[in-house]
């Protein structure tokens, strides 16, 4: 068996975003970026798999801008075998929408065939939550979104998802396209040996048109903003200071 | 020289002159520090909202002779802004006087109040495109003039100094009352003594400062931060060595990590993720910073690779992200927390030679077996500058209650053998008052004269820290 899993370059989860001066998007300029934490975790779940000996053979692939290659290289070194990266940006600002993805992503899984697809549930970046269920559309495959438990067997797999108010089992057939949630696993970090391995691992440059697929923006953004700012808080002396406070200034009671 | 208590009578007086809002009677919070060891006294509570208000405390006590003992965020280690017995004093805390004032990226300089939270600091440079350096675990409690105060040190020392290097200048109210208005934004004055060298490391026996001028350096864009474990503390030496023949000062921390540092952490259940596979007896935690494209995680993987070759690292992984870094930094910082949650026989904060540390452990080692083969030893800290935190602990299940006999005995073989290696008995947390002893065992007689002069001259009646250093 096969599994392929995409990994997004995004800006780093633990990093300040600022919005650009013209609120045309977030200033990534000299921005620390790292593998999207869902993405990690998908990575995991597949090494996971193939430790159990579920499956052969793991393949990353990175759509984005040419650096992704550093995103990557850290899919190896956590313990894929080989990686594609397909250039389709030349600027870092430039994030394609997630139908060009799944499109791109589709071509990756005919030319692939795997088994399965583990993504993560959603990019930290934009937020979007909409490429593993796109490419299932696209493929004509079961999808398995927000897992919190993966097993596979028999050529199926069983699936926990966490939904409001509680978990819930489905089992889908294989191939299908599983999305991953926060609580799956814990990432396994990099070690020197591996990284050193990773390097020598095949990593394979394509370029969005060597799969004919149209990238061209559908959205359009309008306007990024930063969040309203949170204005620092008093402290009161007393109980009626602060019904006193609730009553006059915030107006709340 | 005796100094008179900060008697009701003299709080009234001063509520009177300052404003009641500024004077308060001490919280408990005052009196306590962060090892519970040492449990504080105070006439009353002060909180100026400004210089003038400073100023015009120190007067009155002065006047009065009534003792000072100034306070920051209350992290000391040394029992320097608590006070146990003697004449109560007033608890001149600067909590109040908390404004970054100026951040200035062209001139490379922030102005910050002393009450500034460090960690405040750090994010107001970081906002301006820049770095403020001073780094330690207390960073989210301490403030600026306790870290000037006591000279600390920190993680980053190894790349750029400590407090001191890091300080252009002082605004201060000096014993009398006067105001030192140093605030200097110049990299180059040389125009007779200079003072701030005085209030910086006094522990705040020679004034309050209310307010510095601090260095700023470019921010690294890039960060990688290595875990890795070692045979021993000398290829630990060895490693840093290595590291720096590639990367030359890129390299900003470089920590030793004691095998029994995270057993503790594991025992008394603190929060923390070991990385490896395999525990060592020894590990390091290593950071390097640069500008952009300095394609420094590649330098610092073929850097390990090699270190690896020469058998000086064992294994190591290399932060892929933020959240990976923290998860490492997590690690060292939370080391003091499993410390305090055992409890330490005895604690040392020492520094020897840099070449020296490997034998110094070797040296030590035997000496604390002969005492009590139990006792346990937690050696880790900033070994890029040579500081070890050389703790000892008691036994698992013991109390370090039953190991009292053990302590004095024990502190007296760690700091004897420091000064053989020609080492420090305080390299970072200052003497305030806990090592009083120690300074008038260790210190060269001639410099302990002319601190006493100098203290002499500059508050005759004693009253700024009575009983810390001098
Ligand atoms: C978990 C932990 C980790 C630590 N790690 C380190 C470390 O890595 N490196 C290191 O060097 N230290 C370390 N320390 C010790 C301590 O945090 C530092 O010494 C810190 O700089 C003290 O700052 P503070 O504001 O808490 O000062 P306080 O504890 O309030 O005061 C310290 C001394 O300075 C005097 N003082 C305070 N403010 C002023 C002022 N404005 N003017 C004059 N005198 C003043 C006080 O009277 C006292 O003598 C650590 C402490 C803890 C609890």
């Amino acid at each position: 068996m096969k599994a392929l899993v995409p990994v997004k370059r995004v800006i780093d989860y633990n990093v300040k975003a600022r919005v650009k001066a013209d609120g045309s998007g977030v200033d990534l300029a000299n921005i620390k970026m790292s593998m999207n934490p869902f993405d990690e975790i998908a990575v995991e779940e597949a090494i996971r798999l193939k430790e159990a000996g579920k499956i052969e053979e793991i393949v990353a692939v990175s759509i984005g801008v040419k650096q992704a290659q550093e995103t990557l290289r850290t899919a190896l070194a956590m313990g894929a075998d080989r990686a594609i990266l397909i250039v389709a940006a030349d600027d870092v600002h430039q994030d394609l929408e997630p139908l060009a993805v799944a499109k791109l992503l589709k071509a990756v899984v005919d030319s692939e065939a795997p088994d399965i697809v583990i993504a993560g549930k959603q990019a930290i970046d934009n937020d979007m939550n909409a490429t593993g269920q796109m490419l299932a559309a696209l493929l004509g495959w079961p999808q398995a979104t927000y897992a919190s438990e993966l097993l596979v067997e028999d050529g199926s797999a069983t699936v926990t998802r966490e939904v409001d108010g509680g978990l819930q089992t489905i089992s889908v057939q294989l191939p299908a396209i599983v999305t991953v949630d926060l609580r799956l696993n814990e990432p396994r970090y990099a070690s020197l040996p591996n990284i050193m391995k990773a390097k020598k691992k095949p990593l394979e440059e394509k370029t969005a048109a060597d799969f004919g697929v149209d990238i061209s923006p559908r959205l359009e953004i309008v306007t990024t903003t930063e969040p309203p700012t949170r204005s620092a808080g008093v402290r009161v002396g007393s109980v009626n200071d602060l019904v006193e406070k609730l009553k006059n200034e915030a107006g709340v009671v | 020289m005796s100094l008179n208590a900060a008697t009701p009578e003299f709080v009234r007086t001063l509520t009177n002159q300052i404003g009641e809002g500024v004077i308060s009677p001490p919280t408990p919070a005052y009196l306590e520090e962060p090892r519970h060891r040492y449990t504080g006294i105070g006439g009353c509570l002060a909180r100026p909202r400004n210089t003038g208000e400073v100023a015009a405390i120190v007067r009155l006590c002065n006047d009065n002779k009534v003792g000072i003992v100034p306070y920051g965020g209350g992290t000391g280690l040394v029992s320097g802004q608590i006070m146990e017995h003697g004449p109560a004093p007033v608890i001149l805390s600067l909590e109040r006087m908390d404004a970054i004032r100026d951040v200035d990226a062209a001139d490379n300089i922030l102005i910050a109040e002393a009450g500034a939270i460090l960690a405040n600091i750090q994010l107001a440079a970081a906002d301006a495109n820049r770095l403020f350096p001073l780094s330690l675990a207390s960073e989210g409690s301490c403030r600026i003039g306790g870290n000037l105060s006591t000279n600390a040190g920190g993680v980053n020392v190894l790349r750029y100094g400590n407090a001191r290097d890091l300080c252009l200048g002082v605004e201060a109210v000096l014993p009398d009352g006067s105001i030192l208005s140093g605030l200097e934004r110049l990299r180059k004055n040389n125009t007779g003594y200079d003072l701030r060298h005085l209030l910086i490391g006094a522990e705040g026996t020679l004034g309050i400062i209310t307010a510095a001028a601090l260095k700023l350096s470019p921010r690294p864009v890039e960060v990688e931060t290595a875990f890795a474990t070692v045979p021993n503390p000398q290829a630990a030496l060895d490693l840093l060595n290595h590291l720096r023949d590639d990367l030359g000062d890129l390299i900003s921390a470089f920590e030793l990590i004691d095998l029994n540092g995270i057993l503790f952490m594991e025992e008394t259940g603190v929060d923390h993720t070991y990385p490896l596979a395999e525990k060592s007896k020894w590990q390091v935690l290593v950071e390097c910073g640069g500008g952009v494209d300095a394609r420094l995680k590649a330098r610092l993987e073929h850097a390990l690779h090699a270190a690896a070759e020469r058998e000086l690292i064992l294994d190591a992984v290399i932060a892929q992200s933020e959240g990976q870094r923290k998860s490492l930094w997590q690690i060292r910082e939370h080391i003091p927390i499993g410390n305090r949650k055992i409890g330490s026989v005895v604690s040392h904060d020492i520094s020897v030679p840099v070449s020296r540390v490997p034998a110094f452990i070797e040296a030590a080692r035997p000496l604390i077996e002969a005492i009590d083969p139990d006792l346990r030893i937690n050696s880790f800290g900033h070994l890029g500058d040579g500081n070890l935190h050389y703790n000892i602990f008691p036994p698992m299940g013991r109390n370090r209650g039953d190991y009292d006999n053990a302590a004095k005995e024990v502190k007296k073989t760690i700091h004897d053998l420091v000064a053989q290696f020609g080492g420090s008995f305080s390299a970072e947390h200052g003497v305030g008052r806990a090592k009083v002893g120690d300074l008038q065992t260790y210190g060269d007689p001639t410099k302990l004269a002319a601190m006493r002069a100098i203290k002499a001259a500059l508050d005759p009646n004693g009253i700024m820290n009575p009983g810390a250093v001098v």
